[in-house]
């Protein structure tokens, strides 16, 4: 392979910063950019929209409210989230009219001017409170929408409850175990914090079809989700991902694309919209804060007995930004993946809040889920006077035994992977400082690599001999679309230079999923070798086009192990990260760089997850509304990384591959808190993991 | 309204902007995309340019204080010092692409401040306010240290 050819495709026009995202493409002369004029309020009615100053404002074309829009309701899976706030704002920063001018700075300039009287009404910001029976209700009756997975009898406030497991088992085991500790563990909004604010450009129909250009990682689901809300035939839109400026979940929802749609037809002109980065962080799809109670026991030789997990996420205002069809989070339905356990019982609510809606970021519910667990798994082993390591040893999943679920894998190297982070942790040089406290934690997180789902690829012939293929999702940042040129080259065996790599619109090809759940590289890769059987049984003198089924296979399982090493210090709280070690349980690794650097920045986004990000709602207000206040990593916060690759696993799909990048990311919050623990003796049980915290916890050791 | 006359990637330039235009939207007017628009705050460093050699985010930078100044962003960088781009290709210095013209940026002037001798703690700390989500920084850090070393 030529070195040329090793470079990412992407890497130079990224670097010299002429790759053009949504918001950097030329836009035909007329288009009007939109700007939103958000309720400041978390809950109220909307009493009246006086827009005249602002219509008769220099350069404004029009203010449009719900009445000049579409009924229809937007969603994923539950349709439950208006265009813009029709009578009602659920919470503080939903759209109610949208300014569309001339330019960006009149449309800014009037939306100042649209003046929005409210009748307040009470609100409901605390997810505990709203499933009660007294809180106000967020919705009248959710239960009504399309999609809708409660019934009217399911109690007030809530999106989604997922039962499993068998309660009274647990109830048995527990009453009979040695040892049982029971805990509850918090953790706050977060954001998926990308650096590019969501941007889109929808055009009036022209021939029958819409344009709409945007940042989405899901363009085909997303071409259904704003047919379904406004109408429309799928095969009329034709959605143009643009590449993603990070995404990490967050660009998968309909997010302000269905609206500006709506609006392009509304105004039979083209219509931008931009967000600000301070809207992205208060007004689209956060990550669910969670209370996550935890019992667990074990015998007198610490193993496991049994697993009471039961967790009340915050939902926000709208259920419309989750994808799954439990409308839940799969990381709390997986908790009891990773370890032998005899029984478990779960139950995972989402409830309705007046706050930001909340969606999907990186392993949607398993950094709250695994914090919990994980730190209760060492709670249990002071309890049980057990080293937390061996706790774990002697009850993670050997191949063939069965998990919490009564699932038996193929493969399970959960022990292997501990063992090899373990080993890899650096002895600390010299004693700590004075008023320094030093510790150790692990935590460990257990993952399905799913089944290679459907997709679709084309290829076609260019001049000189080259080749386009031609794909369905965009690039977010991974290298998909380098690995997919090179997956075909390979099975061509042809030079990877002869591969051209084109993002096709959602009328270019029959469909795809969208970027998620780590699937992308395990199906296109399969997907790759489809298209080059495909290509070598055609003429090669015209477009061959492949539509892949699911793959029949079963899933994988891949673990990730890690250690953090921290000091504390007790005067003051501060915690600093001197090394986490991530052991990694991998089958073949496709690119070493790229699949390091999902490991790396896993682990850093991880970190924030632990010690720094909060989006500190209160009130229905997102405080931490700019990045200023919502503080992700920076280069300097990041201690000394670790990797240690578990090789020889099993994978799935022909490239023999395990998921990587939703695993470093997730049970750094839990071994970061377990290492305090081991430092100072204080168990922080609240993330993040904040100096203020761990003074607080030191001062009142001992206290109830 | 005011003119403004600057240098751009070794080209003269000259603008009408309010006083108040920030230097990022003029530069973005001009037809550049390699400041993007992220925070609007000073913080995120996805909108750094060059200003007389120093790396500044230009969304804070009003237009007007940068008359008579050289500007370069990252797309001069790329005709003028191809080594630096090149280094972040070469060590994959990126992810998603949206924050690497800022980063190609603040190596440049951290070779001309720092120079070969930069070492990893250093650059850390010069390139604090060019935040990325993806990579965990230390490619990036590699990047800038072979565009220190003129690797």
């Amino acid at each position: 392979m030529s070195a040329a050819a090793e470079c990412r495709p992407d890497a130079r026009d990224k670097a010299a910063g002429v790759t053009r995202y949504a918001a950097d493409l030329p836009v035909p002369g007329g288009t009007l950019e939109a700007v939103l004029v958000r309720s400041p309020l978390p809950h109220a009615e909307i009493v009246g929209v006086a827009s005249g100053q602002a219509r008769a404002a220099a350069g404004v074309v029009a203010v449009v409210t719900a009445g000049d829009l579409p009924p229809g309701l937007a969603g994923r899976r539950v349709r439950d989230m208006p265009l813009l706030g029709r009578g009602v704002v659920r919470f503080a920063g939903e759209p109610v009219a949208a300014v569309l001018a001339r330019s960006r700075t009149a449309a800014e300039s009037a939306a100042a001017l649209v003046d929005v009287e409210y009748r307040e009404l009470p609100a409901v910001c605390d997810p505990v409170a709203a499933l009660g029976p007294d809180s106000p209700r967020v919705h009248e009756a959710p239960w009504g929408y399309p999609g809708a997975v409660v019934a009217a009898g399911s109690g007030p406030n809530l999106q989604s409850e997922v039962t499993d497991g068998d309660p009274a088992a647990v109830a048995r085991a527990l009453a009979g175990a040695a040892t049982v500790v029971t805990a509850t563990y918090r953790t706050p909004a977060g954001h998926q914090g990308y650096l590019e604010p969501q941007a889109w450009v929808a055009f009036p129909p022209e021939r029958g079809i819409t344009r709409l250009w945007g940042t989405t990682k899901s363009p085909y689901r997303l071409r259904d989700q704003i047919a379904a809300c406004l109408g429309l035939r799928p095969e009329t839109l034709r959605v143009e991902p643009a590449p993603l400026g990070g995404d990490f979940g967050g660009k998968g929802g309909v997010c302000d694309a269905a609206l500006c749609v709506a609006l392009a037809r509304v105004a039979g002109r083209p219509v931008r919209i931009v967000l600000r980065s301070d809207e992205d962080l208060t007004a689209t799809d956060a990550r669910h804060p969670a209370v996550i109670r935890v019992r667990i026991g074990c015998d007198a030789d610490g193993r496991l007995a049994a697993l009471d997990f039961d967790a009340i996420f915050d939902g926000g205002a709208y259920a419309a930004a989750k994808p799954v069809p439990s409308v839940n989070l799969h990381g709390a339905l997986d908790c009891a993946l990773g370890y032998r356990l005899p029984c478990y019982a779960l139950r995972s609510r989402v409830a309705y809040t007046n706050t930001v809606p909340k969606g999907h970021m990186r392993s949607p519910g398993a950094p709250q889920a695994v914090f919990a667990v994980e730190s209760a798994l060492d709670e249990l082993a002071a309890a049980a006077g057990i080293s937390a390591l061996e706790l774990r040893r002697r009850n993670l999943l050997t191949a063939g035994e069965p998990d919490g679920y009564g699932h038996c894998w193929p493969e399970a190297r959960g022990r292997e992977t501990l063992d090899a982070a373990v080993a890899a942790a650096r002895r600390l040089p010299g004693a700590a400082p004075p008023g320094v406290a030093r510790g150790t934690g692990v935590a460990v997180y257990a993952r399905p690599t799913p089944t290679p789902g459907p997709t679709s690829l084309s290829l076609a012939p260019l001049p000189g001999g080259r080749l386009e293929v031609g794909v369905p999702v965009p690039e977010t940042g991974t290298g998909s679309h380098a690995m997919i040129g090179r997956r075909l080259a390979a099975e061509l065996r042809v030079d990877p230079s002869r591969i051209v790599v084109r993002q096709m619109a959602t009328t270019e090809l029959p469909g795809d999923p969208g970027v998620g759940a780590s699937r992308v590289t395990a199906g296109l890769s399969r997907a790759a070798a489809y298209l080059a059987e495909a290509w070598r049984a055609s003429a090669q003198d015209g477009p061959v086009l492949v539509t892949v089924p699911a793959a029949a296979e079963p899933p994988a399982l891949s673990y990730c192990a890690q250690v953090a090493q921290v000091a504390v210090d007790r005067e003051t709280g501060q915690v600093t990260i001197l090394e986490l070690v991530s052991a990694v349980d991998v089958a073949a690794i496709v690119n070493a760089r790229a699949h390091q650097m999902q490991i790396d920045g896993g682990a850093v986004m991880g970190i924030g997850f632990a010690c720094i990000e909060d989006l500190r709602e209160d009130d229905g207000q997102v405080l931490a509304s700019n990045f200023g206040e919502f503080r992700i990593p920076a280069a300097t916060d990041v201690p000394a990384l670790r990797t240690v690759l578990v090789d020889g696993g099993k994978g799935v799909g022909p490239a023999n591959v395990k998921a990587v990048g939703e695993l470093t990311n997730v049970p750094v919050a839990a071994a970061v808190a377990n290492a305090v623990a081991d430092a100072t003796g204080v168990r922080v049980r609240q993330l993040p993991i904040t100096a203020e915290r761990v003074y607080w916890a030191i001062r009142h050791r001992g206290r109830p | 309204m005011t003119i403004i006359r600057f240098g751009l990637n070794g080209e003269p330039a000259q603008v009408h902007a309010p006083v108040t235009a920030s230097l990022l939207d003029v530069i973005r007017g001009l037809g550049l995309t390699g400041a993007k628009v992220g925070c609007r705050i000073g913080v995120c460093g996805v909108c750094t340019v060059l200003v007389d050699g120093l790396p500044v985010s230009s969304c804070l930078y009003l237009a007007h204080c940068a008359n008579g100044a050289d500007i370069w962003t990252a797309e001069g960088i790329a005709r003028d010092k191809p080594e630096v781009v090149e280094a972040f290709v070469r060590c994959e210095g990126m992810q998603c692409g949206i924050c690497t013209p800022g980063q190609v940026v603040a190596a440049v002037a951290a070779r001309a401040e720092l120079g070969r001798a930069a070492d990893d703690t250093q650059l850390r700390e010069y390139l604090i306010g060019n935040l990325c989500r993806c990579t965990g920084y230390a490619t990036i850090i590699e990047a800038a240290k072979a565009a220190c070393d003129g690797r």
